[in-house]
């Protein structure tokens, strides 16, 4: 016999070693680990994943998409990098192509939280309860009210940003990836459907160690601008009402009841409804649990929020403080991102706020206004003291040191005290929607709807408040329709300017492409002149979405 | 020994296979530029497809319009990369357009770079003519909007506008502002280019026509008309004061205190108004003045109504409010 030579062993032990690799030593079961299948047994698994949801919010990623197209693109600001060879600068002078990272960034980064949201929301009914407590399903029910109100939240960026986007299913298959575009309405209709629930499943405000989270005010608030986006200034609709109604409750104590939120209309039945909210089932219900019905009314709104400058206890604060640290939950936040966390901003372990603050207050910062503009914002109004120009000081003492010519404002501002001992973990909260939004969307409802006196009363509280600072006690008056809607933009402006919405609401004002062609017109680097009416309202769906969907997904028009 | 020999040789081999695996540059293939578009022929906002079906490693289109025209190319106009073969384009502004595709090859170290161009002449059309709104934008404040009733327009008028304690009187002489869908169309009114400082005198039937870039000519009509008012209001000879409404230009009270003791059921008031061919009606019942008989116990609405001269369906409408009251 032969015999084997070293060579024919090396050559054999190759192949053994090779195609021996699959054993079942590899495939055993793995136990105590969270599969998707148990993983949401409990409410605090549940908890966890919709912790997972909010972590979207504090992303660098979603808050830098929010002001480079709802700031970046408007009229308030000069941007940081508005050159034609970046992909920033070719976005905000609206000579972009649909291959545009920030295009895709945005997208990406609002499904991401549309899926996890998802995830929250279509694994709710897994949850088993150690008791049959009335407090253990409020807690679920919470819990899945906050996710409606996130993934509405992820779907309003959407939609307003790129019109009908694909709705993902609650339960993602692999065999149905690729989900065809639905129409605008659709998603609103989502969304709204949406909030409607949440605003019903939630308490008017969270308090102590759960402020913060998504409250019936958010849904509620958010409910309204959904509706908003959806009007037409001048022409009557549904939409409009629809505000007026949901303004009375919030802004003037009206009462309102869980159907007439929910616009219930007995399509699915009512016990039905509550089971899939995690209301209590009338079978388990105790004798002193409360049955909710169509008739219960929700909690008042108008109490829990203020226009007044007050802190989270009530303590008055200044303008300018509603946006620090000491004005965290302040009487009129009614949504923030929240960016506490565990993070101490040492050793690269940075606190995801810090991207924000350090890129709109430090230089060089990536927008900025200038003198002129801040005069076509405010004119005489007192909160033009807000922005500050290079070597200014704070009110506390802090330098502004943005760059000469430059002015930022300090909403962005995180004074002395408040500066954490390591840079990376600056990160105050973001005022996402604050109640001052609130009222003035009730007032131009009111105005679209014929009610104007009305509408100057809630006009005049904002403006009122904001008198405040200075002690003037200029007010805006009486008019006809037009003149009424100019005050209230005007003031919206004021008021919510370098909150990175600006973009978005002229859209919705439809004048977008009159103002924003005029802001170029007037810019030695043409800036918004090149944004194209009926076109450039919405931005394109991303073309890696539609290349990879082989055509399923269809382009917006104009691109 | 001949074991490790053959041991070594196949070292010796592995090694080579390892090393030898980045290959010589090449020169790069001959680049082809060929491209399908959609259609050459296209409205303004319409999406321009490319299919590009030549042979590059790099694909660039030049869409011809501002910024992006290839002759232009050394005064920093540039193209748009073409990602996976597919571009599209939409063009702003009418006009016809060269669109260059630019194929280019390289090797590797993007050296020995080849081009092969091709072009297409595309046209692009305006040929909008459509008006979206119309409205005076300068009473006092105000911006107020004309009423649409097909290529009719109305626009009511206050005759005077409440601002802070004044009355300030509106004349019809009056800047128009339009709306159009179109940047390219233009406007003519009485046959004069539109020019939206000069003030049009509105007591007139103005014409408007607009030419589409296209040459389409569509005529529209403006017509123009006060919200009818009361000039005065008496019942037995008391007269009312009239109230404006601040918000509402349609809208107004009269209010009439009666002596004591007078019977409210049974009244007849004398009233004028503003213009000769306003109609006064009370629950669509056409009222005279001096012989139509009112209750005024309850709150009663007079409604004015302006027709224009054969223009039947062109109304304008004021409610007032009339509140009397026995000292």
């Amino acid at each position: 016999m032969k015999k084997i030579s070293l060579f024919q062993l090396f050559i054999l032990s190759v192949f053994a070693l090779t195609f021996s690799g699959c054993q079942d030593f590899l495939e055993k079961e793995v136990l105590g680990h969270a599969t998707d299948e148990n993983f949401y047994n409990t409410k605090f698994k549940l908890q966890a994943a919709l912790d997972a949801t909010y972590n979207v919010l504090q992303t660098d990623q979603f808050n830098s998409c929010d002001w480079r197209f709802g700031e970046a693109c408007g009229d308030d600001v000069w941007g940081g990098d508005e050159s034609l060879t970046s992909q920033q600068g070719q976005l905000s002078h609206f000579l972009f192509n649909t291959s545009n990272d920030w295009i895709l960034s945005r997208y990406e980064i609002n499904y991401e939280g549309v899926n996890k949201a998802n995830q929250v929301i279509a694994n709710a009914h897994r949850v088993q309860l150690s008791n049959d407590d009335y407090s253990e399903y409020k807690e679920v029910r919470q819990i899945l009210g906050q996710a409606k109100f996130l993934r509405a939240l992820f779907y309003f960026n959407l939609v307003k940003t790129y019109g009908g986007v694909p709705i993902r299913p609650e339960k993602e298959s692999i065999d149905s990836l690729i989900v065809p575009r639905s129409t605008a309405e659709e998603v609103y209709a989502y969304i709204e459907k949406d909030l409607r629930e949440a605003a019903i499943m939630l308490p008017a405000r969270f308090t102590e160690s759960n402020a913060g989270k998504a409250s019936a005010a958010s849904a509620v608030a958010l409910l309204m601008k959904t509706l908003l986006y959806q009007t037409t200034p001048g022409e009557p609709s549904d939409e409009w009402d629809e505000i007026v109604k949901l303004g009375g409750y919030f802004v003037d104590g009206d009462d309102m009841t869980y159907g007439s939120i929910l616009n219930y209309d007995g399509g699915e039945d009512w016990e039905t409804l509550r089971k899939r909210l995690w209301f209590k089932p009338e079978e388990v219900n105790g004798a002193t649990d409360p049955y909710e019905t169509t008739a219960t009314l929700l909690p008042q709104l108008n109490n829990a929020y203020t226009l007044e400058y007050v802190d989270y206890m009530g303590a008055s604060i200044t303008y300018d403080e509603m946006f620090y640290q000491t004005g965290e939950f302040n009487g009129g936040s009614v949504f923030e991102i929240v960016f506490k966390e565990s993070a101490d901003g040492s050793g690269g372990d940075v606190n995801e706020g810090s991207g924000v603050y350090g890129s709109m207050w430090y230089s060089p910062p990536v927008v900025f206004t200038n003198a002129s503009l801040i005069d076509d914002i405010f004119g005489n109004d007192p909160r033009r003291t807000l922005c500050l120009t290079h070597n200014d000081y704070a009110p506390d003492g802090g330098v502004c040191f943005c760059g000469p010519g430059k002015y930022v404002t300090l909403k962005w501002y995180t004074p002395v005290k408040e500066r954490p001992q390591y840079g990376g973990d600056n990160g105050k909260n973001r005022r996402l929607i604050r109640f001052q939004e609130v009222v003035l969307t009730y007032a131009e409802a009111l105005n679209e709807t014929g009610n104007r006196e009305a509408a100057l009363i809630h006009l005049n509280r904002v403006k009122t408040e904001a008198n405040t600072i200075n002690g003037t006690s200029t007010l805006y008056i009486a008019g006809g329709y037009g003149y009424m809607r100019d005050q209230i933009w005007s003031e919206r402006r004021k008021e919510l300017c370098f909150e990175w919405d600006r973009f978005f609401d002229l859209v919705r004002q439809r004048r977008a492409a009159e103002v924003i062609k005029e802001y170029g017109a007037n810019r030695a680097n043409k800036r918004g002149y090149y944004f194209r009416k009926g076109v450039n309202e919405l931005f394109p769906i991303p073309q890696k979405e539609i290349d990879i969907s082989n055509g399923v997904i269809t382009q917006n028009p104009g691109y | 020994m001949k074991m490790k020999n053959r041991l070594y040789s196949f070292l010796i081999v592995i090694t080579v296979l390892v090393l030898a695996s980045c290959e010589k540059n090449e020169t790069p293939s001959d680049p082809l530029a060929m491209f399908s578009i959609s259609s050459s022929d296209l409205e303004v906002n319409e999406s321009m497809e490319i299919n590009f079906t030549g042979q590059a490693d790099q694909v660039v289109i030049y869409t011809g319009d501002i910024s992006h025209n290839y002759d232009l190319i050394t005064e920093s106009n540039t193209g748009f990369v073409v990602n996976k073969n597919y571009f599209t384009y939409a063009f702003a502004t009418p006009g016809k357009y060269k669109v260059v595709c630019v194929a280019s090859t390289y090797n590797d170290l993007a050296e020995d770079l080849k081009r092969d161009t091709t072009s297409v002449m595309v046209t692009v059309i305006d040929d909008n003519t459509n008006i979206d709104n119309i409205s005076c934008n300068q009473i006092v404040y105000d911006e107020v909007f004309a009423n649409r009733l097909n290529d009719e327009w109305l626009m009511v008028l206050p005759r005077k506008v409440k601002f802070k304690n004044y009355q300030v009187p509106v004349s019809l002489s009056q800047r128009l502002k339009f709306y159009t869908e179109s940047d390219s169309m233009k406007l003519f009114i009485n046959d004069e280019e539109y020019n939206q400082t000069t003030k049009y005198d509105l007591s007139e039937v103005l014409d408007i026509s607009v030419q589409s870039n296209e040459g389409t000519n569509r005529s529209y009509a403006l017509y123009t008309a006060y919200y009818p008012e009361f000039s005065s209001f008496k019942i037995n000879g008391v007269s009312g004061t009239i109230v404006r409404d601040d918000y509402v230009y349609g809208s107004f009270e009269v209010n009439v205190v009666l002596p004591a003791g007078t019977d409210l059921t049974n009244l007849t008031p004398e009233f004028t108004t503003t213009a000769v061919d306003e109609k006064v009606y009370v629950n669509s019942i056409e009222q005279t003045s001096g012989l139509s008989v009112i209750d005024f116990s309850s709150e009663v609405t007079y409604t004015i109504q302006y027709s224009l001269e054969n223009k039947p369906e062109m109304v304008a409408e004021t409610k007032v409010k009339i509140n009397v009251a026995a000292e």
